[in-house]
């Protein structure tokens, strides 16, 4: 009944309508702008938005193919091939490229496949696409898998990333669980959603807003005192006014995931959800398909909200308007925006990488663990963990806060 | 049914708004009288739980509030001076939302908040919004609130503040319908609505009690102190200076001058019947003339 109540408090106040739609708006915006903005090239020009998407998913049709080492090794040599013709080949000066039909049949069908394969076989400081291919010795037998494991373990072994010993058996046992041979196809939205994580920080700021009143509102509002004398106003009642807070932030945080995930599925479809994330980065070490991927980052979004709700009815509790929890809560969340990390360990790194904003970025690819002792996390778990107890600190601190306010 | 305020205090700082304030409270009605930051708020709210004591206890039937818990706000109904509402609830919903953080179960709120909004008269309303009301309908509304739970001890902080006349009258026969065997403590410095309807008179002057009496011997203390003088308007100005005069009424080109004196203040001063108001302008003097400027 008093969640019910407090729930109502919440969603009935103009202001919160006027802050969800905003937000609706503005993630709507985020990420449907990559749909808006989807654009890509065939022989007669550029395809521009659901036109676009609908050939490039064409284009994919012939590519949804276990990336076996026989047909890795046979892509290769088409490439090659094409290569071997002097007419087929331009250059920028530096490299060369295919041109014209070599180009838009041989490779632009397929381009994003070639540079992965091509990059696989790169050293971890380069970036390769198609043109390397023709430098693979296919005769001396260059297995494609052997690649990507040498490659992550030389990642492993960099100096500069400072891994130990725990750590680099850590990574190269995850990612020994990868399945082989990949299995390919298109997975443009997942792409999309991935690589826009932490565009929901405007949402979980909405979400926080809205929540801000919820004790130092009463305090504002002089209905303190009230509710303070009577029988449930220090237990039960801080119990519902933090239920219907959670309650409220996990409905508009669904609303928020369904337009996130939502729009870039509807534009470029479900395709690929059961596919590893390999085929996007052949250094990725955690064993996911993208639909897994996108649902493991979705929860860690939803714990870094639900320790900002936290956060934000502590300080509610223990200020006296909702715009003082506002000034300090904007900064925590959005000042690790602007901070960049200078590498993948060391304390800064480490702590940065558990800000609320790097939080909502998946990080696949960048190795980050943190070691206690003997034991050694990925970065995905800590986040989960961490997250988790920071929730129920500031949770209860927030309802000892209300239980003592004093109405002076 | 016993109320007991022992030692109580109040420090802020170098400031002590409650000092030491101790007393025994059986079922009545309490006048609550003083200036302006006398303490009054302040001691209520010590008594309603919300502001921790910095010394002293509250006992209900000889047990402290920490041994009472949850019990103890069982017994209790506040109305806070200038409380705030929840304006997009109706009355209804805020009485049934009060109800439940109350404890009550669901249909005695339904009972209660229907009885209760019949009683203040809002029961037309009911499903109006909230910041819609009057400020006198938001008054009975909150006093309708602090019954919900039919407490033993009522707390009413300047309930009828703000109100007109014909809502102060109202006002105030709500109070006496809802004071039979309640402890009812009541603070204002409207004098004339205790008048009417208290039992007691609690005088509190910067922190504590000045007097605690009975009604109808409260203001035996200035019996054949109290003085009406009608005199020109230059003498009235003599006087002014001179005596403590709490009340100056204009009388066609003369002055009908009340005053408060030990002796006549003059050969033709008669002797009246003291009432509260001369009581509390004795004890509060300048400061209740400061608070009238404001």
């Amino acid at each position: 009944m008093l969640v019910k109540y407090e729930f109502l408090k919440i969603v009935r106040k103009k202001s919160t309508l006027i802050v969800m739609a905003v937000s609706l708006i503005l993630t709507g915006f985020l990420f449907g702008l990559p749909i808006m903005q989807y654009q890509i090239y065939n022989q007669d020009g550029v395809i521009k938005g659901t036109k676009g998407i609908a050939y490039e998913k064409e284009q994919f049709a012939d590519l949804s193919v276990p990336l076996s080492e026989e047909y890795v090794a046979e892509t290769i040599r088409e490439v090659q091939g094409l290569f071997e013709n002097p007419d087929n080949i331009g250059t920028d000066g530096n490299e060369q490229f295919l041109v014209g039909d070599a180009y838009w049949n041989g490779i632009a069908p397929r381009e994003k496949l070639l540079n992965l394969i091509a990059d696989t076989y790169s050293s971890p400081n380069d970036r390769w696409g198609y043109n390397h291919l023709p430098d693979l010795d296919v005769k001396e037998g260059k297995p494609f898998y052997q690649a990507m494991k040498g490659k992550i373990q030389t990642l492993l072994d960099s100096p500069s990333r400072a891994l130990s010993d725990e750590q680099k058996e850590y990574w190269g046992g995850m990612a020994d669980k990868v399945d082989t041979p990949l299995q390919y196809g298109y997975y443009g939205g997942w792409e999309i959603i991935i690589s826009s994580f932490e565009l929901l920080m405007f949402a979980l700021l909405a979400i926080c807003i809205v929540t801000a009143p919820v004790f130092s509102g009463e305090y504002q509002a002089g209905t303190d005192a009230v509710i303070l004398s009577a029988k449930y106003g220090k237990t039960r009642l801080t119990t519902a006014k933090i239920a219907a807070s959670l309650l409220f932030g996990t409905a508009a945080f669904i609303l928020h995931v369904v337009v996130a995930c939502g729009l870039p599925l509807a534009a470029f479809g479900i395709d690929g959800w059961n596919l590893p994330l390999q085929i996007a980065n052949t250094t990725v070490p955690y064993p996911y398909t993208f639909l897994q991927a996108v649902l493991i980052n979705i929860g860690i979004i939803y714990l870094v909200l639900l320790a900002m709700i936290g956060l934000t009815l502590l300080l509610s509790a223990k200020m006296k308007s909702p715009y003082l929890v506002l000034i300090i809560l904007v900064p925590i969340l959005f000042i690790p925006m602007f901070l960049t990390p200078n590498g993948t360990t060391g304390i800064y790194n480490l702590l940065l990488f558990l800000m609320p904003y790097r939080s909502a970025m998946p990080e696949f690819d960048k190795y980050i663990s943190y070691q206690f002792g003997g034991l050694v996390l990925d970065v995905i778990t800590v986040r989960a963990v961490f997250y988790a107890i920071l929730t129920v600190i500031m949770l209860t601190l927030a309802r000892l806060g209300f239980k003592k306010h004093q109405v002076a | 049914m016993e109320l007991q305020l022992q030692d109580l205090r109040k420090q802020y700082g170098e400031k002590c708004a409650v000092n030491n304030v101790s007393v025994n409270l059986a079922p009545g009605v309490y006048g609550l009288l003083g200036a302006n930051g006398a303490g009054k708020t302040t001691l209520m709210r010590m008594i309603c739980g919300v502001l921790k004591p910095t010394s002293g206890n509250i006992r209900l039937n000889g047990k402290t509030v920490e041994q009472l818990g949850e019990q103890y706000y069982t017994h209790l109904g506040y109305m806070p001076q200038d409380f705030g509402f929840y304006p997009d609830f109706t009355a209804r919903e805020f009485m049934l939302y009060m109800a439940a953080v109350k404890g009550l179960d669901k249909r005695l709120a339904k009972k209660r908040t229907e009885n209760l909004l019949h009683m203040v008269n809002l029961s037309d309303v009911a499903d109006k919004k909230i910041k819609s009301y009057s400020g006198g309908m938001k008054q009975r509304l909150g006093i309708a609130q602090a019954e919900l739970n039919s407490p033993s001890i009522l707390i009413l902080d300047e309930p009828t503040a703000g109100l007109d006349p014909k809502e102060r009258v109202r006002f105030r026969n709500l109070i006496s319908d809802f004071a039979k065997e309640k402890i009812v403590i009541l603070s204002t410095h409207i004098v004339s609505d205790v008048s009417y309807i208290a039992d007691t008179i609690l005088m509190m002057k910067q922190g504590h009690f000045l007097l605690q009496e009975p009604m109808s011997t409260v203001t035996d203390s200035i019996r054949g102190k109290v003085w009406e003088l009608l005199v020109d308007e230059r003498t009235a100005a003599e006087y002014s200076r001179k005596f403590s005069v709490v009340n100056l009424h204009h009388e066609n080109d003369m002055v009908r001058l009340r005053m408060i004196e030990e002796t006549a203040p003059g050969e033709d001063a008669q002797m009246v019947e003291p009432g509260l108001e001369d009581l509390f302008l004795y004890y509060f003097g300048e400061e209740a003339g400061r608070q009238e400027e404001r």
